[in-house]
C-alpha cells in the first residue's frame, strides 16, 4: 500500500490496526442491514392498504416506468420547474450526491472485492487521478447546491415552505409544523458536513505526502494550504480522527435514509415512477371487490397501496401549496398539509412488529391494527371544511414534482363523506336535482334542446339522423341564459361553415364530471350510463363540445365503462374552420386580449394552443397573464364548487383572476373558452369592481364578431 | 322499539303542463315524481330516534300506498337507513280519498304495532294534511299535529314534542307511546341517500300488499268510498291589471300617469 502511494494512489486504511478495521466493516454491514430494514418497512404499511391492488400495476410495468422515472429524474424537469433556482441547487446536490455515493462504491468495490479476490487493484494511476478530480468538481457541486438550498430556507424564505397550516387556527397544537424544518435543516447539514470533511481529510493527507499532482485534488489543495503548517502529528492526528469522523458520519447517513427527509431518494423515485398519466383527468372506479364496501377513504385501510405510497414520497417542497387556488384565496386547504397529515396518521398507526413482522409483511399482506381502520376525517384529521374546500383543479397534481395524487385522494375522502351525508345541503339538492332532471339547473329534460329555438334553422336530432358531428351540449351552456348565447353563436358558426351537426335534446344527460368529483361515484356511473346508451346509439364521426368538464370526462373517463369515441373540444374544430377558410375571419379584430385556461382544458387535456391560434388568427394581441397555460388558476367552479355557496367577505378565485387580469396594460377583454367560466367570470369582473376596464367574451363571440362584417359585406 | 313512516310519492309539475281531455287531472306525461318533502323530515326524525336509542333491535319501516312509481321513494328511504318497507296497492285505490288511504294505512300499520308513527304534516300535491291525524283516529292512538322539535325517550316511552303556535309561542307536549306524530319541515336536516346507497338498497326487504293482505274490502276504501276529485282547472284570470310594456322609460312614464290618476281620482 506504501508502495501504491508512490505511484499516484492513496491508502484506503492508512495507518489502520485489524481490530480498527474489523470494527469498521462490522459497523458498514450494520449500516446496510438498518438501511434494508428501512426500506422494507414502508412497503409492509403501503400493503395494509386495501382500496386498490398491489402491485399498484403489473410487476411486467415496472421496468419501462422505471427508466421513464429515471429519465424524469436525471433531467430534473419536474423539480425545476416554476422553481428554477431550486432545480438548478438539487441538481447539484443530486448529482454532487450520486457520484460521490458511486465514487464509494466503486472504491469498495475495489478494495474489498477486485483486490483481496482476484489481486486486481485498479485504484491508482491516472484512474485514480481522474476519479479524485471527478469527485473534487462534483463534491463541489454538491456543496455549492447545499448553501444555495441554505440560503433559500434563510434568506429567500419562499411562501411555499412555510409550514404553517392553513387548515389549523394559529393557537391551535398542530398549526406549527416547525418540527419539520429541524429535519430539514438537519438534512442539508449533514449533507455539508459530509462533503467538507472529505475535502478537509484530503487536505490533511496532501498536506502529509505531498503527492505532487494535488492540482487534480483543487479541493484538497487549497485546505492543505491552510493547514500546511501544522505539525506531523497534529496532522496525524486530524487523519485518524477525521477519518473516523468522516466514514462514521457517512455509514450513518446511509443507515438513516429511509428513516429521516432523505427517505425521498427512495419514495419519490418511486412515487414519480409509479405515476399514473391520467391521475385527477381520469378519477378511479370503485373496485368491483369493495362494491359492498363504504366508497372512498374513511380509514387507512381503505386507501390504496399506491396512495399509501405517495404520502411517503412528499418532500414537503410547497409546490402544490402554492398552485393551489383555495390556498391563494385563503380556504382551509392546502395539498401539502392533507398529505402530511394523513402521512403522520399513517406513521402513527403503523407498527411493523419488528423484523419479523416486516419480512413477513412482505411476503403475506397482515392484519391491519387498530390504528389503520380509525377515521382519518375530524378535527384532529384531515377537517371536513377541508375536503369541501378543494376545486379538484388538478393544479397540485399538476405542480407535484413526484407524482403524488393529492385531489384524486380529496376526492376519495369526498367520496365517504358524501356517503355520509356530511356534504352542504346545497350541494345535496343539486345532487338530488341532477338525479331527479339529469340536469343542475333542475329543468324539465325537455327544455334542453330549447335554445335552439331562437335560431333561423333546424337543429338536426343527432338521435334520428346521422350527423358528422354530435354535439355534446352540457348543462351549462344548454340551460344558463348568458353561456345560451354563446351556444346559439357557436351553432350559427357551425350553420355558416355548412357543419354537419346535431344535438342529442331530451337524451342528453349532465355528462357527470362534476358530479364525480363531488364524490357521488353512483350518481356519475348512472349519468355516464345513460349519455353512453344514448350516444352509442347514434350515428357521428366525432363529439364536439364547448364545456371543457364535459369535454374531459368522455374523452377520459367514458372510455372505462366501455366508451371509445373522438371527443373534441369546440376550440379545435373552429380553429380547423378558420385555417381551412371556412369560416372568414382572419385579421378582423384588433382587440388587446387576455386568455384563461380553462382547468379541463388545459392542465387537465393538454390544449393551450388551439384558443391562442384562434385570438392570433382573428387579429387580437394576447397578453398572458403571469398564471397561464398549465400554472392556469382555477375559476373556483370545480369539483361542485360552483354549487356551494362562498364565505361573504371571503376573496373568490375567480375575482383574485380578474385582479390578475386588470393588471395587465391595455387588456380589453378576458376572453376564455368554458361555459362555467363565462359565468364565473361575468360575475366576478361585477363584484370585484372592474366592469368599467374589462368585459368578458367567450372565444366563440369573438369569432361571430369577426364574422358578421364578413357576411355585410357581400353586396345585396 | 319500531318505528312506521307513512311516506307518499308525490307529482310536481313542470312550470308548462297539460291537463287530461276529461279534465279530471294532469296529463302523467308532465308529471315528475318525487318523495313528499315533508316525508324525508319524518323519515330523518325515525333514523335519529333509532340512531341515539340505546341497545339493538330497533326497526324503522317505511309504508306507503302507491302503485310501482312509489318505489323509488321508499328505495330512498332504505338506502337512508330505513330497515324494511312496505308498499300497497290495490287498481281500485286509483283516486283514493284521504280518508280511504288512512284506512288502508291504518290497516297496515296495526300488523307493526309500532311504537310511534311518525308521518309528514302533509303532502305538496294533495294538501289536505288530514292523512297522518286520520290515521290516528283509524288506529285510536294520541297524536300531536305538526310537530318542530322532538325528543323521545325510549326507556320511558315518551316523547317530548314542540309545537309552534301563533306569535311565535312554543307549546311544549309530552305524549305517551304508541303514538302519532306529523312532523313540520325544518325539525331536522334530512341525509343524502348516494345512488351507490339506492341500487343497494334495492336489497333490502321490500314487500308489496294488496287489500286482500289485508284484510280489507275493495268498496270498503276505493274510490267509491269517498269524496273524488271531479275536474281540475286553471284559475281564471282576474281583471283589472294593466301589463305594462315597453322601455323602462315609458314604464316609469305610465306609472306615473296611473299614480296621478288614481290620486286626483
Amino acid at each position: 500500500m506504501f508502495l501504491l502511494a508512490a505511484t499516484k494512489s492513496r491508502p484506503v486504511f492508512w495507518h489502520f490496526t485489524t481490530p480498527l478495521k474489523v470494527l469498521w466493516y462490522v459497523l458498514a454491514v450494520l449500516s446496510v442491514l438498518v438501511f434494508l430494514y428501512g426500506v422494507a418497512r414502508p412497503i409492509v404499511k403501503w400493503r395494509r392498504g386495501h382500496g386498490g391492488p398491489w402491485p399498484p400495476y403489473p410487476w411486467r410495468e415496472l421496468p419501462r416506468r422505471l427508466a421513464t422515472g429515471l429519465r424524469l429524474l436525471l433531467s430534473h424537469a419536474t423539480i425545476a420547474r416554476r422553481d428554477h433556482l431550486a432545480g438548478w441547487a438539487h441538481r447539484g446536490i443530486f448529482y454532487g450526491f450520486i457520484v460521490l455515493f458511486a465514487g464509494t462504491v466503486v472504491l469498495g468495490f475495489n478494495t474489498d472485492f477486485t483486490d483481496p479476490v482476484f489481486g486486481w487493484n485498479y485504484f491508482h494511476g491516472n484512474f485514480y487521478l481522474a476519479y479524485k478530480e471527478t469527485l473534487n468538481v462534483l463534491g463541489t457541486v454538491l456543496i455549492a447546491g447545499v448553501l444555495a438550498m441554505m440560503v433559500r430556507r434563510a434568506l429567500i424564505r419562499p411562501r411555499k415552505l412555510d409550514y404553517a397550516r392553513p387548515d389549523r387556527n394559529s393557537d391551535d397544537s398542530q398549526f406549527d409544523r416547525r418540527v419539520y424544518e429541524v429535519g430539514d435543516w438537519a438534512f442539508v447539514v449533514i449533507l455539508l458536513v459530509i462533503a467538507l470533511t472529505g475535502f478537509v481529510l484530503e487536505g490533511v493527507r496532501i498536506a502529509m505526502d505531498a503527492p505532487g499532482y494535488a492540482g487534480t485534488q483543487f479541493g484538497g489543495w487549497v485546505v492543505a494550504q491552510i493547514i500546511g503548517g501544522l505539525s506531523h502529528s497534529t496532522l496525524a492526528g486530524l487523519r485518524h480522527g477525521l477519518w473516523w469522523f468522516h466514514g462514521l458520519l457517512a455509514i450513518a447517513f446511509v443507515a438513516s435514509i429511509p428513516y429521516t427527509k432523505a427517505a425521498h431518494m427512495l419514495t419519490s423515485y418511486l412515487s414519480l415512477s409509479l405515476r399514473d398519466r391520467l391521475a385527477g383527468k381520469r378519477l378511479r372506479a370503485i373496485p368491483p371487490e369493495r362494491a359492498d364496501l363504504p366508497a372512498g377513504y374513511g380509514a387507512l385501510s381503505d386507501f390504496s397501496p399506491l396512495h399509501l405510497m405517495n404520502l411517503d414520497a412528499c418532500t414537503k417542497c410547497g409546490k402544490c401549496h402554492e398552485a393551489c387556488p383555495a390556498n391563494a384565496t385563503g380556504r382551509p386547504l392546502s395539498p401539502r398539509d392533507v398529505i402530511l397529515e394523513l402521512r403522520e396518521q399513517a406513521n402513527h398507526a403503523f407498527t411493523a412488529g419488528g423484523i419479523g413482522g416486516v419480512l413477513g409483511g412482505l411476503i403475506n399482506e397482515q392484519a391491519n391494527g387498530d390504528g389503520f381502520t380509525a377515521g382519518v376525517i375530524g378535527e384532529d384529521g384531515v377537517r371536513t371544511e377541508t375536503v369541501w374546500s378543494c376545486m379538484q383543479c388538478n393544479a397540485c397534481v399538476e405542480a407535484c414534482p413526484v407524482g403524488i395524487e393529492q385531489a384524486p385522494i380529496i376526492n376519495q375522502l369526498r367520496r365517504r363523506l358524501v356517503e355520509e351525508g356530511e356534504l352542504d345541503a346545497n350541494l345535496q339538492s343539486v345532487l338530488q336535482v341532477i338525479h331527479k332532471s339529469g340536469n343542475s339547473f333542475g329543468e324539465n329534460r325537455r327544455k334542453r334542446g330549447r335554445w335552439t329555438q331562437e335560431l333561423e334553422f333546424q337543429v338536426k336530432d343527432a338521435r334520428k339522423e346521422p350527423v358528422d358531428v354530435l354535439w355534446f351540449v352540457g348543462d351549462y351552456a344548454s340551460f344558463d341564459p348568458r353561456s345560451q348565447k354563446v351556444t346559439r353563436a357557436l351553432a350559427r358558426l357551425f350553420q355558416e361553415a355548412s357543419v354537419d351537426f346535431g344535438i342529442l335534446y331530451d337524451g342528453e344527460r349532465n355528462s357527470g364530471n362534476d358530479v364525480r368529483r363531488i364524490g357521488e361515484e353512483g350518481l356519475f356511473e348512472s349519468l355516464a350510463e345513460q349519455n353512453i346508451a344514448t350516444i352509442e346509439k347514434c350515428e357521428f364521426n366525432r363529439i364536439v363540445t364547448s364545456d371543457p368538464h364535459s369535454l374531459n370526462t368522455l374523452r377520459n373517463e367514458y372510455p372505462d365503462l366501455g366508451a371509445s369515441w373522438t371527443v373534441a373540444h369546440h376550440t379545435t374544430l373552429l380553429r380547423e374552420l378558420i385555417e381551412s377558410g371556412r369560416l372568414d375571419v382572419k385579421g378582423r379584430l384588433s382587440y388587446r386580449v387576455t386568455y384563461h385556461d380553462p382547468c379541463h382544458l388545459g392542465r387537465f387535456n393538454g390544449e393551450y394552443d388551439h384558443p391562442r391560434r384562434i385570438l392570433e388568427l382573428l387579429g387580437c394581441t394576447l397578453v398572458e397573464m403571469p398564471r397561464n397555460r398549465d400554472n392556469s388558476f382555477c375559476c373556483g367552479a370545480g369539483g361542485g364548487r360552483i354549487w356551494i355557496p362562498d364565505t361573504p367577505g371571503q376573496e373568490r378565485p375567480s375575482e383574485n383572476r380578474i385582479r390578475e387580469a386588470v393588471s395587465l396594460p391595455g387588456v380589453e377583454l378576458f376572453v376564455v373558452s368554458c361555459p362555467k367560466d363565462v359565468t364565473m367570470y361575468e360575475d366576478a369582473i361585477k363584484t370585484s369592481g372592474n366592469a368599467e376596464r374589462i368585459q368578458l367574451r367567450e372565444l366563440t363571440e369573438l369569432i361571430e364578431e369577426a364574422l358578421v362584417p364578413a357576411t355585410q359585406l357581400v353586396p345585396a | 322499539m319500531k318505528i312506521v313512516v307513512p311516506v307518499k310519492q308525490v307529482a310536481a309539475l313542470d312550470e308548462e303542463f297539460e291537463l287530461l281531455d276529461d279534465g279530471s287531472g294532469v296529463d302523467p306525461d308532465f308529471l315528475e315524481w318525487d318523495l313528499n318533502e315533508w316525508d324525508t323530515f319524518s323519515m330523518e326524525a325515525a333514523l335519529q330516534i333509532r340512531e341515539n336509542a340505546d341497545g339493538d333491535g330497533h326497526e324503522v319501516v317505511v309504508v306507503t300506498v302507491g302503485d310501482e312509481e312509489a318505489e323509488e321513494g321508499l328505495l330512498s328511504c332504505l338506502a337512508k337507513g330505513a330497515d324494511r318497507a312496505l308498499r300497497i296497492w290495490d287498481e281500485s285505490l286509483q283516486g283514493a280519498d284521504v280518508l280511504a288511504v288512512a284506512k288502508v294505512l291504518a290497516a297496515a300499520v296495526e300488523r307493526e304495532s309500532p311504537d310511534l308513527v311518525l308521518c309528514g304534516v302533509q303532502s305538496s300535491d294533495a294538501v289536505y294534511g288530514a292523512t297522518g291525524v286520520a290515521l290516528a283516529g283509524y288506529l285510536d292512538l294520541p297524536h300531536v299535529a305538526v310537530v318542530k322539535g322532538l325528543d323521545y325517550d325510549a326507556a320511558q316511552a315518551t316523547a317530548t314534542v314542540e309545537r309552534e303556535l301563533e306569535g311565535g309561542l312554543v307549546e311544549v307536549l309530552r305524549v305517551e307511546a304508541p303514538a302519532l306524530l306529523t312532523i313540520q319541515t325544518g325539525i331536522n336536516e334530512p341525509r343524502y341517500a348516494t345512488l351507490r346507497a339506492i341500487k343497494q338498497a334495492r336489497e333490502k326487504p321490500l314487500q308489496v300488499s294488496d287489500l286482500a293482505d289485508l284484510g280489507l274490502e275493495e268498496d270498503a276504501v276505493g274510490q267509491a268510498a269517498g269524496s273524488r276529485a271531479v275536474a281540475l282547472k286553471p284559475p281564471e284570470p282576474g281583471e283589472g291589471a294593466e301589463m305594462l310594456n315597453g322601455s323602462p322609460a315609458a314604464v316609469a312614464a305610465r306609472i306615473v300617469e296611473i299614480v296621478q290618476e288614481r290620486m286626483s281620482g
